[in-house]
């Protein structure tokens, strides 16, 4: 009996050291490294039948209600040789939505680096950079692809450019100082999204870590772009709280007005200013805030955003009289660089609430993101829930309600309430 | 009457301050007996929760001197590159899709589970912790160690030290409320050459995750000298390049 019991305790005390066993050498650097992931997103968006981008976009196939299947595989992979290392991630898409079906490769980045030593980094390539401490929107980002306020932590593909990057660290209230010049060409296959070609655009950004702060001072050179400066800066005070903020300055900006008749005028100024003012926040219940206001300068007035709308109106109008979609098509041009894009109007205000792990169900993560227009009081609010209790699999789940009245941004925009699940396996 | 009273306060106020020393002393051999001063190593991170369901990290960590580290994710696949930077109090993660290190305090958890960003990356204990007291048993020193500001994640802590190993044995954190907020564990003292002994496993458990508990395995651990400009936001997507 004795003997058992000594037999049981003995197992059980080698299963205990073989479960928490580990040898670190099977996790050594490869000259060759490939991961990834999948992702399948099922998304269903109740259209709104009466909002001035709905009716640009589906004036001659109405729809209700729309579903989108969409499948995306992201491999990426580093090839490493002493001083160089190739890096690469691409990005290949299919996507089967209701009224068609889309496919998309590209990669998002792809380029070389040599680092001879630690403070020293010299790439050249595909690249994206990432300015700026804002969380939805980063006013100094002024060398990379806008970023989705919807989905802000998403990857997004880089421009090609020549970027070097100096460290240096010190003992006192400035710790560190890094430089990040970069050259940006413009040809008709290289950057052709930044601009028109033949231009070679210079930018920099200077790094600081001083009594506890970053701050960064950006630039970008006047080519494709206008010249504009920059400054961010993030700190914590205290262990639970991190406040930041951007400015830039941006010179001769020129912005296309459309009246409710239809006339565009644009309208130039000497320089705009964007800023945008945040701060995270952790409760003792473990609940994270996001909060931030960014303000757009070179954004719409409601007024001038009302006005764009007044006149897609009398376009559909008559286009339904008529049939002449002249008006429309006129319209749905001139959206694509106004209303449509993305963060069209002049004060924004993001408000994000995600609790870790509520009721002691661990990597369960509930959160709420209201995204709002501060001018028309038009608004999105996002319920979603996140899993990720399995190993390399995330699970999503999102809802979208848009509100707001006639004539204001998210009340005019194609879908009132959009749902989504996504999976996403990493290997 | 009055002289002596004088002499025996005086007394007091010379010898108060020596305990305090003591303590403090304790606490920074205490530190380099767990790691030397500059390093790196290899850690498991494993989150158990009460069904017996397990979620394992692998970490490649490195430290200089008395307030610098940054660790790299290794595993699994969804968290690999990811790297986390601490200098003093400022703290950031760097997630290869975000592109950018983004600030993030230290009672935060960039793994879930028991661990917050503070035990993954811990600087020496007498850079945050002044030892306010100690109490001496057969076996053991109770340090008590008062955060040094409030930028500390855990505002007290109370070390029960090996005497004769001057090794941590059992650690409990408590928020400035007076709430235990965990209780670690320091096991299975081992050799890691170098003239580096120390336990090579340290288990967590908090009452507020009842039922789970989340286990550190160290592998690898040893000194290492690096440049000041590893421990910079530049430097972070880059930390894989440390690895030989």
């Amino acid at each position: 009996m004795l003997r058992t019991a000594a037999l049981l305790l003995l197992i059980a005390t080698t299963a205990q050291a073989q479960e928490f066993s580990f040898d670190a050498s099977q996790f050594e650097k490869k000259p060759f490294e490939f991961g990834g992931y999948i992702e399948l997103k099922q998304q269903r968006l109740e259209l709104n039948r009466d909002a001035a981008l709905y009716q640009l976009g589906f004036y001659r196939q109405p729809h209700s209600r729309l579903d989108q299947t969409t499948l995306t595989l992201k491999p990426e992979g580093k090839l490493r040789s002493g001083a160089f290392t190739l890096s690469a991630r691409a990005h290949a898409e299919g996507n089967w939505e209701t009224r068609q079906f889309d496919r998309e490769f590209r990669f998002d980045e792809l380029y070389g680096s040599y680092k001879p030593d630690p403070g020293f980094t010299l790439d050249a390539g595909k690249i994206p950079l990432k300015w700026g401490k804002g969380y939805a929107w980063n006013p100094v980002g002024f060398v990379e692809r806008q970023k989705d306020p919807n989905d802000p932590d998403l990857a997004r593909q880089g421009f090609t450019i020549l970027a070097a990057d100096w460290i240096r660290n010190f003992d006192g209230d400035l710790r560190t100082v890094a430089l990040t010049p970069v050259l940006l060409p413009v040809t008709g296959s290289v950057n052709a999204d930044f601009g028109s070609s033949g231009h070679l655009n210079a930018a920099a950004k200077l790094y600081l870590l001083y009594k506890d702060t970053d701050i960064d001072f950006m630039f970008l050179s006047n080519g494709n772009r206008s010249r504009r400066y920059g400054v961010d800066f993030s700190r914590n005070i205290g262990s639970n709280l991190e406040i930041h903020g951007e400015w830039a300055r941006i010179e001769d900006t020129r912005r296309q007005v459309v009246d409710a008749a239809g006339t565009a005028t644009t309208l130039a100024q000497n320089a705009v200013s964007s800023y945008l003012l945040g701060l995270r926040y952790l409760t003792e219940r473990d609940t994270t805030w996001i909060l931030e206001y960014y303000r757009n300068g070179s954004g719409y007035r409601e007024e001038e955003m009302q006005d764009f709308f007044r006149y897609v109106d009398t376009a559909y109008a008559q286009f339904l009289n008529t049939g002449n979609d002249n008006a429309l098509r006129r319209a749905s041009n001139l959206s694509r660089s106004g209303v449509a894009r993305p963060n069209p109007g002049r004060n924004y205000v993001y408000l994000r609430a995600s609790q870790k792990e509520p009721f002691d169900i661990l990597y369960f993560t509930p959160a709420l993101t209201l995204i709002a227009n501060a001018d028309d009081r038009s608004f999105s609010v996002a319920p979603e829930i996140l899993y990720t209790g399995i190993t390399n699999l995330e699970l999503k789940i999102r809802a979208f309600f848009l509100s707001g009245n006639t004539l204001s941004e998210f009340g005019e925009r194609p879908n009132r309430r959009r749902i989504e699940l996504q999976a996403r396996l990493y290997f | 009457m009055k002289p002596k009273i004088l002499l025996l306060a005086l007394a007091l106020v010379a010898v108060l301050p020596a305990w305090a020393a003591d303590g403090n002393d304790i606490l920074k051999k205490v530190d380099r007996n767990l790691e030397p001063e500059s390093y790196e190593m290899y850690r498991k991170l494993i989150n158990i929760e009460p069904d017996g369901r397990k979620k394992e990290f692998v970490l490649y960590s490195v430290k200089k001197g008395r307030d610098k580290v940054v660790a790299l994710f290794l595993d699994p696949p969804s968290d690999k590159g990811r790297a986390t930077l601490r200098l003093a109090e400022n703290m950031w993660l760097y997630i290869p899709s975000v592109g950018k290190p983004v600030r993030i305090t230290s009672l935060q958890s960039v793994v879930g589970g028991v661990f917050n960003n503070a035990d993954i990356l811990r600087v020496d204990y007498a850079v945050e912790y002044n030892a306010e007291g100690v109490e001496e048993q057969k076996d053991a020193y109770i340090l008590s160690l008062k955060a040094r500001n409030n930028e500390v994640a855990y505002d007290r802590l109370k070390m029960w030290v090996d005497r004769k190993l001057l090794l941590p044995v059992k650690i409990e954190a408590y928020a400035a409320s007076g709430l235990l907020i965990k209780t670690l564990h320091f096991k299975d003292i081992r050799d890691f050459g170098g003239g580096i002994r120390r336990p090579a496993t340290v288990e967590t458990d908090s009452p507020l995750y009842k039922g789970h508990k989340s286990v550190m395995l160290y592998s690898q651990l040893k000194k290492r000298e690096l440049p000041d400009e590893v421990f910079s936001l530049n430097y972070l997507p880059r930390i894989e390049d440390l690895r030989k």
